[in-house]
């Protein structure tokens, strides 16, 4: 390259540079104005069938409000969680770092949110959460974090009371408990709140996520002959459990419990046969009786042809009430909107929801339903009654939250 | 006596190919699936039992007279890259024609329930696996061991060069040991339907097993293959009989601590 030539291009290149300084901090301005929302979903590995619908949960929720929040757009991220600590904090914290997320939705499995959520108190994003560990606002709550299920006090208390209520002699359970996070918690209240109704159980066999052959723990569970079987696990677990429980012959003849159920996900891959006398627990059902929930049940079924469960309604729900942080705040700062959303009160999806500002537990009903016999079924979804409701919170012996933080 | 099954299919494909087959897994969940569509389209289990897995075998067929057949002369990676691909587009593939939600079925009503065997309670329907899966592997050995196609193909995994210098049509015995091998998935899957239920990764959890299997038994082994589904699925029983949490690291336990001894496998020589 000749000297002229040379010229030219470091004339050019000068050009291009001063181009940029004027054109790019348009461009930073523009991208600060959005508001980066992520959701860390299950795409691969254990939960992967959920992942999608996850997403759609989210998505109606932004798509509610036209992806806009307090007038600046809504720049919606979507991260495979792949149901692995690693993966996911790595690909949070990249998202964070790299497109400016700070409000982050997810992931679907308890051990890999309480990693998640070591991520946004360190990068200081607001997160929100849905499942079973009471860990997020319990030992390991901070200011970032918050639970939107309801407290796995909450959801023992209404399932043992409640199926107690219906089957008084139901005295000898046995127990199929997923080993991890969630199960653990889950497990822990339901013995507590047995107790109270004079609970003898016969038995409680721990099964690693992601089992699939469940017949050596039923055959367990048959020998101990008990009155009832809980199983305190979820999605594919449930399904091979429940499955498995009734190829032994236990169900129908002894009740079945899902204490932690997804519901629809969970109760549209068994046969009606194998629901029979299956009693379930769970954070959402379609029939609720809010207005909010049939709004969204509409909606859902009109888009995607069956009712949601869960999932996509807890996904659905979290973006919700972050969204009614931001309106209360009338800011998009997380310190604002996470200020606005301790001690929030709305009547949303499950009904009245308040947020506890102590330990960022969602205070809020809990759903207990029994699966119909077939013959009672008006349509394919037709999968169960809902029995009871329960909202009783955490009494504060067990709170394990003793100081939220600061920021 | 399905691990048996499984391994025993797996084998045969592995020691013509002299590389696991990871569509096999694959193969096992599509028996599940057209077992189902069977019987939904003819109203008859028994006879869906039959055409399922032969389903399957004429896939297998397929698989290795379009694809596999065209990599024999490229090496083993092209073979294990193939067969790698395959089994996610057959994944895929279940989910778009069955779509990605799993869903139970019923065996038929005189097999459903429990029967008390004094010792413990055990379902029906899974007997009667094991009698069936039981007589599968009893006709396959007998095949293998006791008629001439049988000492062909076992001949033809010892050593494919001889067989072909005794002018026997060794692709076409490739083909056969490959739709073999893909029919043996596929009634493991079929009848491992009732049982565990069908989803689109149910092929994922039963191909980690059938390794296991393969490796126990020595690779390519078909005899050892039999006694090592036998052998991980009977330490699976007893390690569960005390140690339930413990009975699916069972069958790895059990793979490592042979493996440890005898590298080769229970049966191998290689």
């Amino acid at each position: 390259m000749s000297q002229r030539k040379r010229r030219d291009v470091l004339k050019i290149g000068a050009l291009g540079a001063a181009a940029a300084g004027l054109g790019f901090p348009a461009i930073i301005r523009a991208q600060q104005k959005e508001v980066v929302m992520l959701g860390i979903w299950p795409a691969t590995g254990a939960f992967s069938d959920v992942g999608p619908i996850l997403d759609r949960g989210m998505r109606m929720a932004l798509e509610e409000r036209d992806m806009k929040i307090q007038g600046r757009p809504v720049k919606y991220i979507v991260r495979d969680s792949a149901t692995q600590a690693g993966a996911a904090t790595r690909r949070v914290e990249e998202a964070v770092d790299g497109e400016g997320a700070k409000f982050v939705i997810g992931p679907w499995s308890s051990g890999v949110a309480l990693a998640v959520s070591e991520v946004a108190k360190r990068k200081k994003v607001l997160h929100y959460f849905s499942g079973g560990t009471e860990d997020i606002s319990g030992a390991r709550c901070h200011r970032y974090s918050f639970q939107w299920a309801a407290s796995p006090y909450t959801a023992a208390k209404t399932v043992v009371d409640n199926f107690m209520k219906a089957n008084p002699k139901a005295k000898r359970w046995h127990l199929l408990v997923a080993d991890y996070a969630f199960g653990w918690s889950v497990e822990k209240y339901v013995k507590e709140v047995g107790k109270t109704h004079g609970i003898e159980f016969v038995g409680a066999d721990r099964h690693p996520l992601g089992e699939r052959e469940f017949s050596n723990y039923v055959q367990k569970a048959a020998a101990n002959r008990p009155d009832a079987v809980a199983m305190i696990n979820f999605g594919l677990d449930a399904v091979s459990g429940a499955r498995e429980i009734f190829n032994f012959g236990l169900t129908p003849k002894v009740p079945l419990i899902m204490t932690w159920s997804s519901g629809v996900e969970e109760l549209v891959q068994l046969t009606p046969e194998i629901r029979e006398n299956i009693w379930v627990g769970s954070n959402f059902y379609y029939t609720a009786d809010t207005p909010v929930a049939k709004n969204f049940v509409k909606n859902y079924q009109a888009k995607f042809g069956n009712p949601p469960g869960y999932a996509p309604s807890a996904a659905y729900g979290m973006t919700r009430i972050m969204l009614a942080g931001f309106d209360k705040a009338k800011s998009v700062e997380v310190n604002d909107v996470i200020t606005a959303l301790e001690g929030i009160e709305v009547d949303d999806l499950v009904g009245r929801m308040r947020v506890d500002p102590k330990t960022h537990q969602t205070l809020r009903p809990y759903f207990f339903m029994r699966c119909k016999p077939k013959s009672a079924m008006k349509h394919a979804a037709d999968f169960a009654d809902i029995v009871a409701t329960g909202d009783t919170p955490m009494p504060a012996e067990y709170a394990a939250c003793k100081d939220i933080g600061g920021f | 006596m399905l691990y048996a099954l499984m391994g025993l299919g797996l084998s045969l494909i592995t020691g013509i190919l002299n590389i696991p087959n990871f569509a096999h897994g694959a193969l096992f969940a599509v028996g599940a699936y057209l077992l189902v569509t069977t019987v939904n389209a003819i109203g008859n289990f028994w006879l869906a039992l039959v055409l399922a897995p032969i389903g399957v075998a004429l896939l297998g067929l397929a698989i290795e007279y379009a694809g596999i057949r065209r990599l024999y002369a490229a090496g083993h990676d092209y073979q294990l890259l193939f067969t790698f691909g395959l089994a996610l587009i057959i994944s895929e593939g279940i989910i778009i024609i069955w779509g990605p939600v799993g869903f139970s079925y019923l065996p038929p009503p005189f097999l459903r329930g429990g029967v008390d065997l004094g010792f413990t309670f055990y379902p029906k329907y899974r007997l009667f696996v094991m009698v069936v899966a039981g007589l599968l592997v009893l006709a396959t050995w007998l095949f293998l061991e006791k008629t001439r196609y049988g000492a062909i193909m076992r001949a033809g995994i010892e050593n494919k060069e001889m067989v072909s210098l005794l002018g026997i049509d060794i692709h076409r015995l490739f083909t056969v040991a490959f739709a073999l091998g893909a029919y043996l998935a596929g009634i493991a899957g079929a009848l491992t339907a009732p049982i565990r239920g069908i989803n689109p990764n149910m092929g994922v959890d039963m191909l980690g097993v059938a390794f296991v299997v393969v490796a126990l038994g020595g690779l390519g082994n078909l005899l050892g293959a039999i006694a090592a589904g036998l052998l991980i699925g009977v330490a699976q029983a007893i390690v569960a009989a005390y140690w339930t949490e413990a009975s699916t690291a069972a069958i790895f336990a059990v793979m490592a601590a042979v493996l440890l001894v005898r590298p080769q496998g229970l049966f191998g020589i290689r």
